[in-house]
């Protein structure tokens, strides 16, 4: 059993990051995650002339003043990527891979990465669609699976699978070397719309149909709703109120994953109005 | 209190019941099912008599699992005279099993 900390910060850009020192500034427990560039976005950035007090800067120029700041109040970014949150009531269970990692509180700044899902894809999610193949994979044992794989480690689950399943088919969403058992199908051709009647069976490609039983889909980035289970979303973006409280009691969120303007002070902003009321329920 | 059950007493236990049902599926290997069964044990312990709660392992039980077509895990299913009213899948936080459960006691 690990600590349980006071807050956990998912993602390390302005907002997340606004989240943690006013976090530490009123002395909590807390753990951030995230990456040592902060936010892809914000290092890709030409110019930013909307950042009061920061004219003329470039979004690298602009990181540095942000990993300044935090190396000063001693906040250090831990490069881990949450897979799953759960609420358990009282806390938090964060799971990393074998890990887990508990708080009370939780600060969702996780941006707006995640691509758009298949059609189909929410419509037959748990009636065939599923995001963990590893933990449905006995469901489907001598069926027909098909996995869409975003990343390298889409590949292990899909040699996995392909011991139990009668078929496997694997659609590579990137390019490069696949490591997969020979009983595996690869399919170059993109995902169009996941059709079924009560349950999945076919998935419909751009240049053809195959009949399958379940779709695994498997992305770098999940979409907040998947991260944390039972969280209310509104269209594509997480529902808060004023004070950045979700649906779901101790949760709250903060930046780009909340809604429109994407902007980094808004992001900042509404990261510490989180967090000073997360801190404000703790005590 | 969540009970484990099996293929040989699911009729009498959950189809033939007079009171409504909570069933989980769920299996050893399966993280998110592993994490959900404690905040079922809660449930089942606020609900008291008004219902009945089960645990099925899907794994011994492959059968019912596919009976009801059971694609993913966690499944939490409520069934009342022997009819599936409710399919919940994945885990979900405590309040929102709360809040579907009070709409079939």
């Amino acid at each position: 059993m690990s600590d349980r900390y006071d807050i956990a910060v998912i993602g390390s850009g302005p907002a997340g990051l606004e989240a943690a020192i006013n976090a530490k500034i009123r002395n909590k427990n807390i753990i951030i995650f995230g990456n040592k560039d902060f936010s892809a976005k914000l290092v890709k950035a030409p110019k930013i002339n909307n950042y009061l007090g920061f004219y003329n800067v470039t979004g690298k120029e602009l990181k540095k003043h942000f990993e300044e700041h935090i190396k000063k109040m001693e906040i250090e970014i831990t490069e881990e990527r949450i897979d799953a949150i759960y609420a358990m009531g009282d806390y938090f269970a964060l799971m990393v891979n074998q890990k887990t990692y508990e708080a009370k509180s939780i600060i969702l700044a996780t941006g707006m990465q995640y691509g758009k899902p298949i059609k189909g894809e929410e419509e037959f999610l748990g009636k065939g669609v599923g995001y963990c193949a590893t933990c449905d994979a006995p469901l489907y044992k001598g069926k027909i699976v098909t996995i869409i794989g975003y990343n390298k480690e889409a590949e292990e689950e899909a040699n996995y699978v392909s011991e139990l399943a009668s078929t496997l088919y694997y659609i590579p969403m990137y390019k490069g070397e696949y490591k997969l058992n020979e009983n595996i199908t690869v399919i170059n051709d993109n995902p169009v719309e996941i059709v079924g009647d009560d349950r999945v069976n076919k998935l419909v490609m751009k240049n053809q149909t195959i009949e399958t039983d379940g779709v695994f889909v498997l992305k770098d980035s999940i979409s907040p709703s998947q991260l944390v289970p039972g969280l209310e979303m509104e269209n594509e973006h997480i529902k808060v109120d004023r004070k950045m409280q979700t649906n779901i009691k101790n949760c709250y969120a903060a930046g780009d994953c909340t809604g429109k303007p994407y902007q980094y002070i808004k992001a900042a902003g509404e990261g510490q109005v989180a967090v000073l009321n997360a801190v404000e329920n703790l005590s | 209190m969540v009970r484990e059950i099996g293929g040989s007493n699911f009729v009498q236990e959950v189809i033939n019941s007079e009171t409504a049902t909570v069933v989980d599926f769920w299996a050893p290997w399966c993280g998110p099912c592993r994490m959900l069964g404690p905040v079922i044990d809660e449930v089942a312990e606020e609900v008291g008599e008004k219902a009945n709660f089960f645990k099925i392992n899907v794994d011994e039980n492959q059968a019912i699992a596919q009976k009801y077509r059971i694609s993913s895990i966690p499944c939490v299913m409520v069934f009342k005279d022997g009819e599936v009213v409710e399919t919940m899948v994945g885990f979900r936080p405590k309040q929102d099993i709360q809040t579907i459960l009070s709409r079939h006691l």
